[in-house]
């Protein structure tokens, strides 16, 4: 097997995350096909000849910039997830890395969760006919609030994206509802109204007519919870109905110390996420996602944001 | 009640299907004593009749309410004919376990609940889930304050095909409502008494999957804010495939806990050469409870069913959805009442 240099540049996240010091440098470290060969800053050079794929996780405001210089020094890119904190900077990164024939790709990587894998590739098959409603919930339990920016832009995509790749149709319109709801602010004097949506519904309208709706939020913690509480897609067509619990494949474990819980059975989706990176850089072949689904997220969220100001249905704009 | 009589006589008024659950959980009280029923049709009327040991019937609600013996009355006829029919019970001096939705539009919901009022009846509406143990079961436990205060609610109660053809009332828009109406009031009056707030608005969308032809939506998503800032989603459908679909799903997400109730809750599933299919309860312990609180309201024991004012309610939620299927956009209550 080809084994890929990796440079890690960053470690820059949404509010208090570090998603490069804690998912993607250790996925990497232990994937066979990659060794991380060194570790930058968004004003290094990186035209460097031990590097083959780049892990971005840049301040936002540099988002754009490294990932184009990136590219430009013939380098794939693994970027965090948001990629850009709007739709037009993820669309110029889309611009950057067009006809570059490298892969660049948003770290979405729930979409790799083998439940939805499945669903994707059982609804591609025609196995419910044409679908024509999903509905999704992604409740993560714990993990502290994404201040100052909330998990519309955090979490939800995960879900959207996920639906995407099952149904390849974008959305077209939105209503949202939802806010700060869980009091757990950075500070005690911090009221829950001043905070970030923690917990949103999103009432999505596709082409072809299919309608979908997604919870997305994260709650207070929850001993046995084990992270993302609900996790779950449900799928109706023209000529069946699929239901998909991305919580499994997991095994239930009762002791008779600690709380109940679940253990997960098989590599992460991190993991399954850096395999598709390694297959599409190392036979040549597209990624199955790329800049142009990350703006369509984006895009969902912008129009999520601005229904929840106007309490109105809002059209996803071109 | 009957002079003499320890028990309240029911005159039943319409003898379709869903009169049957309700006669059966008549049967099962010993407050409760079939007075007969009353039909439109001879041949419904007289069969229902002699189906319960030959007890009297008329196709006249006039002479039926003047029967000796009919201290309640429950209507089971179709939804634009309640408000009507309720009006004339009311005016006969009988209470009432009228069939959901109360009625199909607010003013004559609201008439119906100011008729009971000045006739000093009580007013009650078979909103059955209520009385089903999940929703119990789910009631309970907000109650109970596990949860902390309910911030999400999913509800949704899947299923095919199980209408009759075009000839049935229950697709006829201007006869049932709509579906948001003839089905939907159920999730809608259910995630409120769950959730124990005011209902601000209604975002409601619909399919018609079954046939581009159909006046109502067989599907219905229909997604409800509160004053104090939950949503809750409620999806009721007859458009899923296979139609032997019979699937619900309850999700609540609190300040302090989650709650689900997972589509194969009900704990049986039956795989066979057919597919895989889920063995569950009927109805009737629900209608049994329901028939039960009525009578505790009937007899002023107690008063534990659904009242006329928060019928009127789920009215005004279910009109809301309908209208906001129709202008595509959210509807406030304030639109509606």
């Amino acid at each position: 097997m080809r084994v890929l240099d990796v440079l890690l540049i960053g470690e820059y996240g949404l509010g208090h995350q570090n998603h490069q010091r804690d998912m993607y440098a250790p996925a990497f470290e232990a994937h066979p096909g990659f060794r991380v060969t060194g570790r930058a800053e968004a004003d290094d050079p990186l035209d460097r000849p031990d590097a083959d794929v780049v892990s971005v996780c840049v301040p936002y405001e540099r988002r754009v910039e490294v990932v184009t210089r990136a590219l430009r020094a013939g380098k794939h890119v693994l970027v965090d997830k948001p990629m850009a904190l709007t739709a037009a900077e993820c669309a110029r990164i889309a611009e950057a890395a067009a006809g570059t024939g490298l892969v660049c790709l948003p770290a979405h990587h729930q979409r790799f969760q083998p439940a939805v894998r499945v669903a994707r590739e059982a609804i591609a098959a025609g196995k419910v006919g044409l679908p024509w409603n999903v509905q999704a919930d992604f409740l993560v339990a714990g993990g502290g609030a994404v201040w100052p920016l909330g998990e519309l832009l955090n979490f939800a995509p995960y879900a959207t994206d996920a639906i995407h790749a099952m149904t390849a149709l974008p959305v077209t319109a939105v209503y949202a509802t939802g806010g700060p709801r869980f009091q757990d602010g950075p500070s005690q004097n911090s009221s829950f109204q001043d905070g970030p949506e923690d917990l949103v519904t999103l009432c999505l309208t596709h082409e072809r007519g299919m309608t979908s709706t997604v919870v997305a939020g994260r709650t207070p913690a929850m001993p046995g919870a084990g992270g993302l509480s609900l996790h779950r897609y449900r799928v109706a067509g023209s000529h069946g109905t699929l239901l998909a619990d991305a919580n499994r494949p997991a095994a239930r474990v009762l002791t008779t110390t600690g709380t109940p819980r679940g253990t997960w059975a098989g590599p992460s989706t991190v993991d399954r996420m850096l395999t598709e990176l390694h297959t599409a850089v190392v036979t040549g072949r597209p990624a199955e996602l790329g800049p142009a689904d990350a703006v369509a997220a984006l895009r969902v969220v912008e129009a999520a944001r601005r229904s929840l100001a106007s309490g109105q249905v809002e059209e996803v704009l071109p | 009640m009957e002079r003499g009589s320890t028990s309240v006589g029911v005159l039943v008024i319409g003898a379709g299907a869903i009169a049957d659950q309700h006669v059966a959980a008549l049967s099962s009280d010993p407050r409760g004593r079939l007075a007969g029923f009353v039909d439109t049709s001879a041949a419904r009327a007289g069969q229902a009749a002699r189906a319960q040991g030959g007890v009297p019937w008329t196709t006249d609600l006039a002479e039926a309410l003047a029967w000796p013996g009919v201290d309640a009355c429950v209507l089971c006829t179709p939804n634009d004919t309640h408000d009507e029919l309720a009006a004339r019970v009311a005016a006969a001096g009988k209470h009432l376990l009228v069939e959901k939705p109360l009625a199909t539009t607010v003013p004559a919901a609201r008439k119906t609940v100011e008729a009971f009022a000045a006739a000093g009846r009580t007013l009650s509406v078979a909103h059955s889930h209520r009385f089903y143990d999940y929703a119990r079961t789910v009631h309970g436990e907000i109650a109970s304050g596990a949860l902390g205060r309910p911030l999400l609610v999913r509800l949704a109660l899947l299923g095919g095909w199980i209408w009759p053809d075009w000839r049935t009332w229950v697709i006829d828009r201007e006869r049932s409502g709509g579906h948001a109406l003839h089905n939907g009031v159920h999730l809608l009056d259910l995630v409120t008494w769950w959730i124990g707030d005011e209902p601000v608005s209604v975002y409601a969308r619909g399919q018609r999957r079954t046939a581009a032809e159909l006046d109502v939506h067989d599907h219905l998503e229909m997604v409800v804010t509160y004053a104090g800032g939950a949503t809750a989603i409620c999806e009721m459908s007859r458009a899923h495939r296979p139609a032997s679909l019979s699937a619900r799903d309850v999700v609540v997400q609190g300040t302090e806990g989650l709650l689900t109730m997972e589509w194969d809750g009900e704990g049986v599933l039956l795989a066979d050469e057919r597919g895989t299919h889920l063995a569950a309860e009927g109805p009737a312990a629900g209608f049994a409870a329901q028939m039960s609180a009525w009578l505790d309201t009937v007899t002023g024991t107690a008063s534990t069913g659904v009242a006329g004012d928060e019928a009127l309610l789920a009215v005004a939620m279910g009109v809301a959805a309908e209208r906001s299927m129709e202008l595509g956009r959210p509807v406030s209550l304030e639109e509606v009442r």
